[in-house]
């Protein structure tokens, strides 16, 4: 009798770990690595960078841990093993290196930049603007006075912000007419090409501080998107006069419904 | 003048041209109190002419290859004069072509013009129906977009739930256990000549059926309101002292025929996105799934229907249930009364499975 209470009882655990493990299954999101699984369930300074990187851009973009800390992020066991390739954080001039490894043309423009050239003596490294874990897309807004403010006056950042202020606004509405133009079955690939060629140009820009120069690549980059603007309008032009015409066909088709049906009435 | 007379008179002593104008068009009486919605079929053979001139101009540049489809519709709508214009045409025809399909139906039900001696009109107008369903449906993958894609992965997916077969059937459907280029070619064969062919005939057949039946008289307006047929022999309905096809109740077609070009111009020229939403601009892609993908509207409801049910097998079976149903009315519904304020149940029932429809088609929508 005892055994067979015994063979029931171990009956009913396993199914109550299978039903457990099978309702918790849901919770942990799919495709969490075991960094984010285990650090998820830490405290301090174990879970603090969790939370900024599920609300960077790197997260957005399917960027996890591992791809900038190395490591194995299906093996909790050895996940932070150098073996497995584990890189940890990396020390202050080691930074521009480490996130260079993807960012390959920023970082060259980031070295030749004054930030880069005061790497170690003071000057900030990536993660002093862009913060380390929640990275966002970048945009103008991170040139701001509070900022700049932390390691010199706001002066010249603001002439570089001004320079730059309307290239980032035509940037943003080009993109926009783009998308619109597009879900309205425009094929916009080769203007999509072009403007995402004066996008790179200008965020090169976003790392340079000798303002003459970000005067004449702002130019020169305001002189191309001003050609897309051109074709843009060409087409939203074209699209005008097709719907002039679609009301002139509309008018037409409704005076014709009602002759025939003048001209109807008078054979009743 | 001269020659036309000549022309006129060489033509009638060898065809009887008089003769024939006289009995098909101004001595072919329609009922005196016809209405409005008798007009709809004549709209519906104007807007599947249209459906086959845009499709025989849109072959032209259409390329149906899996690599290719997308670009060469994507030429259309951009490079080729005038493409643009066209598929639009072809897109908006199509699902208007279903909307006042379903109106002409909905007309023939309530005036109950569908009972005898007319069951083989309405059987024959249901299978047009039927055709119309599926020349959309294999239309809709042709672009090769992702909303293409995806809707006839769904569509094709459903017959999978058919017991025993229905592993065989989808494979049949697509040429393949997935939706791939092989689906594509049988689309577009299924699309622009099996099923165009099918509709002609089952058309040329309705037609047939309309000349030799006669066409019904409305039961609005009239004392007697009930059926006037006589299971004896055959009788040709005629209507002595009725309005003459031509030119009176040609005009009247005509104009309705300019009502329809009104709406479907509003359509295509100011929205025409709302038959080919921002999915419907990207190129298919077998490893990305959009979010929210549904079918077309008329589908909706099916759609819906099929999650309802726990199982999607009594699903299809309820739909195939209604679908036979609706098919076999004429010969279910016997009874003598075609108005259809003197026919509670049928109302009942008719606008109860409207608003059904069109609930399940929201519900769908909004899933």
């Amino acid at each position: 009798m005892n055994i067979f209470r015994k063979i029931a009882f171990s009956r009913l655990t396993g199914v109550a770990i299978t039903f457990l493990l099978v309702s918790v299954a849901p919770v942990m999101a799919e495709g969490d690595t075991v960094c984010i699984q285990c650090h998820g369930s830490q405290t301090g300074r174990g879970l603090a960078p969790v939370k900024p990187w599920q609300t960077s851009i790197h997260a957005v973009n399917g960027i996890s841990c591992n791809h900038c800390h190395g490591g194995d992020p299906t093996d909790s066991a050895n996940a932070m093993s150098p073996q497995r390739g584990f890189l940890g954080a990396p020390e202050e001039l080691a930074i521009p290196g480490f996130c260079g490894r993807c960012h390959i043309g920023i970082k060259a423009d980031y070295l030749h930049s004054a930030h880069g050239r005061a790497l170690g003596k003071g000057g900030p490294t990536c993660v002093t603007c862009h913060g380390s874990h929640a990275v966002q897309k970048v945009s103008i807004e991170l040139i701001n006075e509070k900022n700049c403010s932390r390691c010199h006056s706001y002066d010249r950042a603001r002439i570089i912000r001004s320079a730059m202020e309307q290239t980032e606004t035509t940037l943003v509405t080009l993109s926009q007419r783009l998308e619109q133009l597009k879900e309205r079955g425009v094929d916009t690939a080769e203007l999509e090409k072009r403007l995402f060629a004066q996008r790179n140009s200008y965020h090169s820009l976003f790392h340079e501080v000798n303002t003459a120069r970000i005067t004449d690549e702002s130019a020169k980059i305001a002189a191309e998107l001003n050609l897309i603007k051109g074709r843009l309008d060409k087409i939203d032009a074209e699209h005008h006069q097709r719907k002039v015409i679609g009301a002139f066909a509309v008018g037409g088709a409704l005076l014709a419904a009602l002759l025939l049906n003048l001209l109807r009435r008078t054979y009743c | 003048m001269f020659l036309f007379r000549k022309i006129h008179n060489w033509l009638n002593v060898r065809l009887g041209v008089d003769d024939l104008v006289e009995k098909q068009l101004t001595g072919y009486l329609l009922p005196a109190n016809i209405n409005r919605w008798y007009s709809l079929g004549s709209v519906l053979l104007f807007i599947f002419t249209l459906q086959v001139i845009s499709g025989v101009l849109l072959l032209v540049y259409y390329v149906p290859d899996a690599d290719k489809a997308f670009t060469s519709v994507n030429a259309i709508m951009n490079t080729v004069p005038y493409g643009w214009l066209i598929r639009l045409c072809h897109v908006v025809g199509s699902n208007m072509m279903v909307l006042v399909l379903i109106l002409h139906m909905l007309s023939v039900l309530f005036m109950g013009s569908y009972k005898r001696p007319r069951e083989l009109n309405w059987l024959s107008g249901f299978v047009i129906f039927t055709l119309v369903m599926a020349i959309s449906l294999t239309g809709y993958l042709l672009p090769w977009s992702q909303l293409s894609f995806w809707a006839t992965t769904v569509a094709t997916n459903s017959a999978g739930a058919i017991p025993f077969v229905g592993s065989y059937l989808v494979e049949f459907l697509r040429g393949g256990a997935l939706v791939g280029p092989y689906t594509l070619g049988r689309f577009f064969a299924l699309h622009v000549a099996v099923i165009p062919i099918g509709i002609v005939a089952i058309i040329g057949l309705h037609l047939f059926l309309l000349e030799r039946i006669g066409v019904s008289t409305p039961p609005f307006g009239l004392s007697d309101t009930k059926n006037p047929w006589k299971d004896d022999r055959f009788r040709h309905e005629d209507h002595p002292g009725g309005i003459p096809f031509f030119p009176n109740y040609l005009l009247s077609d005509m104009t309705s025929v300019a009502i329809y070009l009104v709406f479907f111009l509003l359509i295509l020229f100011f929205a025409s996105n709302i038959f080919l939403p921002k999915d419907a601009f990207i190129p298919a892609n077998p490893f990305q799934t959009p979010a929210h993908i549904k079918p077309e509207w008329y589908f909706l409801s099916n759609y819906q229907t099929l999650k309802i049910f726990p199982n999607e097998f009594i699903g299809l079976m309820v739909q195939g249930a209604g679908m036979t149903f609706l098919a076999l009315l004429p010969f279910i519904d016997r009874g003598p009364e075609r108005h259809p304020l003197k026919r509670p149940l049928f109302m009942v029932c008719a606008v109860g499975g409207i608003l059904l429809w069109i609930g399940l088609m929201i519900w769908g929508h909004y899933s």
